[in-house]
């Protein structure tokens, strides 16, 4: 299904992020940065490793107090309670105390959906993931690929409007990934979420995104945004696709 | 791989407990190196117990109500510590305001063994089941709160992460992330508290009472009746060892799933 | 650079009168309360048994001095504690170094494990009497198998990577025994042995207020007899003392022994 790019212009804006800037005492790791992210749309940002990709996204969810300036979702500042906003962290998240049934349910429940909507919710994100096996399961005898899913089974169930991804795939072997991937694309494809990737894996930023952002080195800012309009399914061994890793690497490379 | 479950360290485990038996029976009813009351042979041990369920010489009341009287006051002083314990413990790692208050109290009682509320419980509530049960609640609380709260205190960040970006609110992060997450700390307390429980009710019972199996063998000793002692030692291990596995039969069930429990 | 070390300072002093002031505020409410409230009638202020402390010091409690009593306990803990260690150290290594060794006493041990060392005193009193030996074989038996299981589960517990390390290096089984196995469980040990430790003063606490003429436990028990409330407390916080100071002494002893170790106490 190949993507049809709109005018940006004409988008519609979900996310206006203005001078965002954090620091942790004398530390300053996001300086001003200003972008804006577009419904659904997939919106990759890479850079390389501890420049700060993931305070970037904790101070978007207000996980981090942020130092100065803005964010709006809607043209409002973000509230987890109001906003409907998923977010897979890098770190295995799953709760080792619940079945994958129940990690999966524990988003709706806190979201207060009601019991019919989330057990259609819960069977139809399950059937996306692949893991209706394995319902019953307790983290503890699954594997990271599995649990993987549980949790972006768990963060798509709630129909967000803003998901949010920090290298979920960063522990994978290469074979895992490329499915993973793929899996998560349909996914996207068929719930229509907006999406923002964050990885320091640059083919996989190629391979996923509709548009880039290359973040620089602490202090962060945006160093360039790139669109990628390659249709899907895409193909890493395309020179077109290969052009653009290219001129990413060389965008990260030298900063 | 399957083990065989008579395999040769079986049958010498079974054989040595069976030769331990036997020697005690022969050093002490066949060859009478000591006394029988300093050491009477384990057939007159195991009389005894049976006896005792229905005899009341020399304490007055039969096992049964012994060990009706020392479970009773175990369970409310354990039920009470507990009870009281893990809330306490739970609240005061969610809420500073709650360890500020709390905190100094607590770390002032804390190093205070359970035995050494013996005396002071007597003199205030003078000798008899409150007493008791006042030093039982003592040595369940302390463990229990100690527990929670370091079991509440260690929930992983993330976990509470993945709550408040679903938008839970604070309560929320307590009752669904904390909590779950601090179960096996919890019950780790209760083990403890149960253990040691256990064990200041006997000491109470050898100091203040008159019912209970404490209060049983202390009797049984003033009349020399060693075959009573061992009897009540018995009893207390079984009783004591009984209470432990209700306690993880239970620990199973709810804290099923992870890792270390089976399924 | 040196800016930031008398910044250190000053955090931990801080930190340390921050966790002393509730616990000092403790105390002066509890002096108020014993002289202002009907709660002094059920027990003395602070000041009252830290006096009658000291005067214990020079004032016989009964037959001895605060300090006859707390050697004649501390006598008891150190034959019956002594003793319990080695046996209990001997105890566990063979239990757990040796299969055959396993089959034959776990069993026991294990059947025996769950009656609690107080239950003891009484069989102890009939066995030898009023005499000393019934408080070491107490202090003996509260400690012996702490002692014991730790070493047992240490023995068990030994890293399988330096095992396979050692044995990737040609280590013979005698070697592989006696320079990976048993310095790795000493960790294990002392551990095993504080808890002992702990174990064993109660335990021959609990035997001197049931059946002693001197010792801290008589003295409380004393206290108790003679509803005075003062003798109970100073008892207490003598015990607390004295327990304090074996725990330090153990800790700085395996603070020698375990230079490599760094186990949070």
């Amino acid at each position: 299904m190949a993507d049809s790019e709109v005018d940006t212009r004409q988008r519609e804006i979900l996310v206006r992020v203005r001078d965002l800037t954090k620091r942790f005492d004398d530390l300053l790791v996001l300086d001003n940065i200003s972008f804006n992210v577009y419904r659904h749309e997939f919106l990759c940002i890479v850079g390389p490793t501890g420049c700060g990709k993931t305070t970037f996204l904790n101070s978007l969810t207000r996980l981090y107090d942020i130092t100065s300036g803005e964010i709006l979702l809607d043209n409002e500042p973000v509230d987890l309670r109001k906003h409907n906003i998923s977010y897979v962290f890098q770190e295995a998240s799953a709760m080792p105390w619940l079945t994958v049934e129940d990690n999966i349910r524990f988003g709706l429940k806190i979201r207060k959906f009601s019991k019919d909507v989330a057990d259609a919710r819960v069977e139809d994100v399950i059937k996306l993931v692949n893991l209706q096996k394995f319902r019953n399961y307790y983290p503890a005898q699954l594997s990271i690929g599995m649990l993987q899913r549980v949790v972006i089974a768990r963060a798509f169930a709630t129909n967000p409007t803003l998901l949010l991804m920090d290298e979920p795939y960063g522990q994978l072997d290469i074979e895992l990934r490329y499915m993973l991937e793929d899996e998560l694309i349909a996914i996207w494809e068929k719930t229509r979420a907006t999406v923002v990737f964050i990885t320091h894996n640059i083919e996989e930023a190629v391979y996923l995104g509709q548009r880039i952002l290359v973040l620089t080195n602490k202090p962060a800012t945006i160093k360039r945004e790139i669109v990628n309009d390659l249709p899907r399914p895409r193909n890493i061994a395309d020179h077109k696709f290969v052009e653009l890793r290219e001129t990413v690497t060389q965008l990260i490379k030298w900063w | 791989m399957k083990k065989d479950f008579f395999s040769k360290y079986t049958v010498i485990s079974i054989i040595s407990v069976t030769l331990f038996f036997v020697i005690w029976y022969v050093l002490t009813a066949k060859m009478m190196i000591v006394p029988a009351y300093v050491m009477p042979d384990p057939l007159k041990v195991f009389g005894a117990l049976l006896r005792k369920f229905t005899v009341k010489t020399p304490d007055g009341a039969t096992l049964g109500s012994h060990i009706a009287a020392s479970l009773q006051v175990a369970l409310m002083g354990f039920g009470f510590g507990t009870g009281l314990g893990v809330p306490l413990g739970i609240l005061m790692a969610w809420y500073k305001t709650v360890d500020r208050v709390a905190r100094p109290i607590f770390d002032f009682l804390r190093p205070i063994p359970p035995i050494a509320w013996i005396p002071v419980m007597i003199l205030w509530l003078g000798i008899g089941t409150e007493a008791r049960a006042a030093v039982i609640f003592m040595s369940a609380f302390i463990p229990n709160v100690i527990n929670s709260y370091t079991g509440i205190q260690q929930t992983s960040q993330v976990h509470i992460w993945v709550g408040r970006t679903f938008g839970a609110s604070d309560f929320e992060l307590l009752t669904r992330v904390a909590i779950p997450s601090a179960l096996p700390n919890i019950f780790t307390g209760m083990r403890l508290s149960l253990g040691t429980s256990w064990v200041s009710l006997v000491s109470a019972e050898m100091l203040a009472s008159t019912r209970g199996l404490g209060y049983m063998i202390q009797i049984g000793r003033q009349f020399s009746r060693t075959d009573l002692v061992l009897a009540g030692m018995i009893a207390i291990g079984i009783l004591g060892g009984l209470l432990a596995v209700i306690l993880e039969k239970v620990e199973n069930r709810i804290v099923k799933g992870r890792q270390g429990y089976g399924k | 650079m040196g800016n930031k070390t008398v910044n250190l300072i000053g955090k931990n002093s801080m930190r340390i009168v921050l966790t002393l002031l509730p616990i000092i505020g403790f105390l002066i409410l509890w002096q108020l309360a014993a002289m202002f409230t009907s709660i002094g009638n059920l027990m003395p202020g602070p000041i009252q048994v830290i006096e009658s402390l000291f005067i214990s010091f020079a004032k016989p409690l009964g037959p001895h001095t605060i300090q006859m009593h707390a050697l004649y306990s501390l006598k008891r803990v150190m034959v019956g504690y002594g003793s319990a260690v080695v046996t209990g150290i001997i105890f566990g290594v063979s239990l757990g170094l040796s299969k055959m060794f396993r089959a034959l006493f776990r069993p026991l041990f294990e059947l025996i494990r769950p009656i609690p060392t107080v239950a003891w005193i009484p069989i102890s009193i009939l066995w030898f009497g009023v005499d000393e030996m019934s408080k070491y074989f107490i202090v003996f038996y509260g400690a012996f198998a702490n002692v014991a299981l730790s070493v047992y589960m240490g023995i068990q517990r030994v890293d399988p990577v330096l095992v396979g390390a050692a044995k990737m290096l040609g280590c013979s089984e005698r070697q592989l025994t006696f320079k990976v196995v048993l310095p790795s469980c000493i960790p294990y040990i002392f551990s095993g042995m504080q808890v002992a430790l702990s174990a064993g003063i109660m335990s021959v606490v609990v035997a001197e207020m049931i059946n002693s003429y001197e010792g801290i436990g008589w003295n409380i028990h004393a206290g108790q007899q003679t509803a005075n409330m003062t003798q109970v407390l100073t008892g207490m916080v003598a015990l607390a003392i004295f327990g304090l100071l074996m725990a330090a002494i153990l800790r700085q002893v395996e603070r020698r022994m375990c230079a490599w170790n760094t186990r949070n106490t």
